[in-house]
């Protein structure tokens, strides 16, 4: 408190606000500040989120009358200019106009729009090769190929492999997914696996697998309504940008630009 | 002519107002309901999966990270977490093997974006006496270094606020959370908005805390030390938030640097703690970080002198220094039991806490592996000369002590969740209840839980049996009529790093009013038994070739898994058990840098570690 009460700038800006005060009740037409029912309740709940407890009468009342004198400074601040020539202002009030530019898309919803865009972004919404199989593990090399033999020869898959915390199947799995959860390359074989034969033994990062492959499913498209979020969503931040970019070109319009030379 | 330019402006301006209300009011075409088939991920898990991340790592909004060099955007890290690259201020790429499940950027809410914009700016923020040199911080790392300190001590004497301009904060907090948002991605990736408080005590201890929200919505501004440095008022933050529906966890980290203050039997002002203190902190504190790149804090040989394993990636000084730190009271193990003893006599505890792991990296990306690490701290420690795991040749500089800190750090943290899919709300919720666990850089994958009727190892229902008649792990046990329990305690290796050597649960009880601890090795790899009375695994001889890094094939285990009583169980006893998982040996990042330099590795550093992950505890009350 001693600190902020050494700072000359505090001093200034208490002596200006008694000059304003001074001045204001000489000079007839005074300005007028509304303090909104709105404005308190903002004030009320921020003080309730900043405490914890509900802001008493005798509490709201020093909130607001704190707001008014900010709000006097803030105006006074404003005639002077000393908004001008602070990047900070600049920047932030520059930030505020974009989501103002950006806030003009998100309403609308079109979806022969959004179809189209979903043509045009094609690649975003196609799924990778993945595969649905089934994995038996062995420690060994050796009973790998010894239980492939025996499946070759009809046993039961059920009793085979060994426990591990691996599943025994797995669905629609890229090579990435695949290759995350047994291991760097372990994927790469896959696409020489023949459809619903048990082959192997494949060696991963944990010892030996028998693999199934239930079934392959190809690069596919994934239909538009099962995307129909994630593309309203691509397309809101794709449209803010565009939005924010044509404001921007038309406001641009409006000026003659002049750099000055040396 | 100015006003009338402003006129325009101000009807451009209002015109555009009035056209975007008009838009907005126009009834958008009904849209076709959505089809809610997710074709890409049909992995919902009543039994959970595991998934790893990294929920502590710093953008260029940090102030330390940008005056270290680094000038990654959330964005970019999101992209990073994804399977993409960043570039390293150094000039190289870094990128993982495979992606993380779950990310948060945790920027320092101090400074949030003020150090970037002291540097850019031509406002009067850069002109504060303070900003000094921040337009040109060029390549002189000693440079770096002492605007670094100078940003430290100006916080330290209480200045901090002085520079701490709402609005930069606002603008760097708001893109912040909108980039998690734009990542998160359900089913696929999950991207956490968080943020570090980095509150610190009187003597600069660190009592650092991430805070990780659960949806996407998040306060104003983050509470920063500039608020307070004493977590309680964090809390209360958080608890204020949270009625206001916006959920939070805080994680402590870097207790081991903390000299006895995180985890201290008194509050921040130094009175004793009580339920009250215990409650509060339990529900806002539920995991703490027990590994990360300025050391692992589970415990200290000085505090576990029988844990032969405990000298793992000690830190034994304060940050920037070379003061030894207190241990009591800065180490996870030794907490837990000061927890135990607390509920045993007082009824309360404070540090019921799990654990899980993560980096702290600065240069927006998690830790490379040992074999690709690639330091944390952008400039500083971006090559072997640099991160001291080279030989050093003394006279060249006066900065060894400072280099000998970072050879001390580990590629070290990862953070595993048990979840039912890849979801915020899931993995948020496998945190609340602390059914998770760090490890030192792998992607190893443990599971634990007790109770007083678990089925076989060998039963083809061994999970959903374990989750139905026990409790997992970060769970209490309540013990009823005094009967026996079990354990299953089950570990994967990393398919891409060593085999795991073998699986220990450790102990810690409350007997006749004093604490106590005990390592048990519960399943040793390559068939070897455990010894009945040292209960110690015998040496499965695994080796590392120093001159390659290659390690011996054949030794180790895929899995470890078993069903484990405790010999010498007392029902009346308050107690804990957490799992720690062990990997062969492997070459320490030090090492491998040696290597690659075609130079012998430092005599005075481990030439190799064992890299292992730590369950959350489960906790045995007597009824």
């Amino acid at each position: 408190m001693i600190k902020l009460l050494r700072q000359p700038l505090l001093w200034f800006a208490i002596a200006g606000f008694l000059l304003f005060v001074i001045d204001a009740r000489i000079v007839t037409d005074r300005k007028q500040i509304i303090v909104t029912t709105a404005q308190q309740q903002r004030l009320a709940t921020l003080w309730e989120t900043q405490t914890g407890a509900m802001a008493s009468p005798k509490e709201l009342s020093s909130l607001i009358s704190n707001w008014i004198q900010e709000e006097i400074l803030y105006r006074e601040a404003l005639r002077l200019g000393l908004d001008e020539q602070d990047s900070i202002v600049r920047r932030r009030l520059i930030q505020k106009l974009g989501f103002i530019a950006e806030s003009d898309s998100e309403e609308l919803v079109d979806v022969a729009v959004l179809r189209s865009f979903y043509q045009q972004q094609i690649d975003d919404y196609t799924l990778p090769v993945r595969y649905s199989f089934r994995q038996l593990y062995f420690r060994l090399e050796s009973d790998a190929v010894a239980t492939l033999s025996k499946i070759e020869g009809g046993g039961l898959i059920n009793e085979l492999g060994e426990s591990s915390m691996l599943n025994a199947e797995y669905s629609y799995r890229s090579a990435l997914d695949i290759n995350a959860t047994f291991g760097a390359n372990f994927a790469d074989r896959f696409p020489k696996l023949h459809l619903n034969a048990w082959e192997g033994p494949l060696s991963s990062g944990f010892g030996f697998h028998l693999i199934q492959i239930v079934s392959v499913h190809e690069a596919e498209i994934t239909p538009y309504n099962i995307v129909q979020n994630q593309v309203i969503m691509d397309y809101q931040r794709y449209q803010q940008e565009a939005s924010r970019d044509k404001y921007t070109e038309e406001l641009t319009d409006q000026y003659i630009v002049v750099i000055e030379s040396e | 002519m100015s006003k009338l330019l402003l006129s325009i402006i101000v009807l451009i301006f209002f015109g555009s107002c009035n056209e975007s209300d008009r838009l907005a009011q126009t009834e958008p075409e009904i849209i076709s309901p959505i089809v809610d088939i997710n074709i890409r991920d049909s992995e919902y898990n009543f039994e959970r999966n595991a998934y790893f991340g990294d929920v502590h790592v710093h953008s260029m909004y940090s102030y330390d990270a940008f005056i270290f060099g680094g000038i990654a955007s959330p964005d970019e890290a999101y992209e990073f977490a994804k399977g993409g690259s960043v570039r390293h201020p150094a000039g190289f790429d870094m990128q993982l093997d495979s992606p993380m499940d779950f990310y948060a950027v945790s920027d320092h809410a101090y400074y949030l974006g003020i150090v970037k914009e002291m540097a850019s700016g031509d406002s009067d923020l850069s002109q504060h006496p303070v900003a000094e040199g921040l337009d040109n911080l060029g390549d002189d790392l000693n440079f770096r270094r002492s605007v670094f300190l100078r940003f430290a001590d100006f916080a330290n004497a209480g200045n901090g606020g002085e520079i701490m301009d709402d609005t930069v904060v606002k603008n760097a907090w708001d893109d912040i959370v909108a980039s998690a948002n734009r990542h998160n991605d359900p089913g696929r990736f999950t991207a956490f908005i968080a943020y570090e408080y980095t509150g610190t005590g009187p003597e600069e201890e660190m009592l650092h805390r991430n805070v990780i929200f659960r949806d996407g919505i998040a306060p104003e501004l983050p509470f920063s030390r500039i608020n307070s440095d004493d977590p309680q008022d964090l809390w209360s933050w958080m608890d204020s938030n949270r009625a206001n529906g916006i959920e939070s966890l805080a994680i402590p980290h870097n207790s081991n640097v903390s000299d006895g203050l995180m985890f201290a039997l008194t509050d921040y002002a130094g009175r004793p703690l009580d339920s009250a203190y215990a409650s509060q902190r339990v529900r806002n504190e539920p995991l703490v970080e027990i590994t990360q790149v300025k050391g692992t804090s589970e415990t200290n040989p000085a505090l576990s002198p029988n844990d032969e394993l405990a000298g793992f990636e000690i830190l034994p000084f304060k940050i920037g220094g070379t003061i030894p730190i207190k241990p009591e009271g800065s180490y996870v193990r030794k907490a837990l039991l000061d927890g135990i003893k607390l509920e045993s006599e007082k009824g309360f505890n404070p540090f019921s806490f799990g654990v899980i792991g993560s980096s702290d990296n600065h240069n927006a990306t998690a830790v490379g592996n040992e074999d690709n690490f690639y330091g944390v701290s952008g400039l500083l420690d971006s090559d072997g000369q640099k991160r001291g795991s080279l030989p050093i040749n003394s006279s060249e500089n006066d900065s060894n002590v400072y280099f000998d800190r970072y050879t001390r750090f580990g590629a070290s943290g990862l953070a595993g969740v048990w979840a039912e899919e890849n979801t915020r709300e899931s993995i948020y919720d496998s945190m609340r209840r602390k059914e998770t666990f760090g490890t030192s850089g792998p992607r190893l994958k443990v599971r634990f839980f007790a109770g007083h009727d678990l089925p076989s190892v060998n039963d083809a229902e061994l999970i959903a049996k374990s989750y139905s008649d026990g409790v997992a792990m970060g769970g209490n046990l309540i013990v009823e009529d005094a009967q026996p329990i079990s354990f299953i305690a089950w570990a994967a290796k990393d398919p891409n790093s060593a085999p795991l050597q073998r699986l220990q649960i450790i102990k810690g009880w409350v007997d006749a009013g004093e604490a106590h601890e005990k390592i048990y090795d519960v399943a040793c790899a390559d068939r070897l038994q455990v010894d009945s009375i040292t209960h110690r695994c015998p040496s499965n001889g695994a080796s590392v070739d120093l001159a390659d890094c290659s390690i011996a094939s054949g030794v180790g285990a895929a899995e470890l898994k078993t069903r484990w009583e405790d010999p010498d169980y007392d029902a009346t006893q308050h107690a804990f058990y957490y799992v720690r998982a062990i990997e062969n040996p492997t070459c320490r990042w030090s090492t491998w840098d040696a290597i690659r330099a075609g130079v012998a590795p430092r005599d005075d550093v481990p030439a190799t570690i064992q890299e292992r992950g730590w369950s959350s505890p489960i906790w045995i009350n007597p009824e």
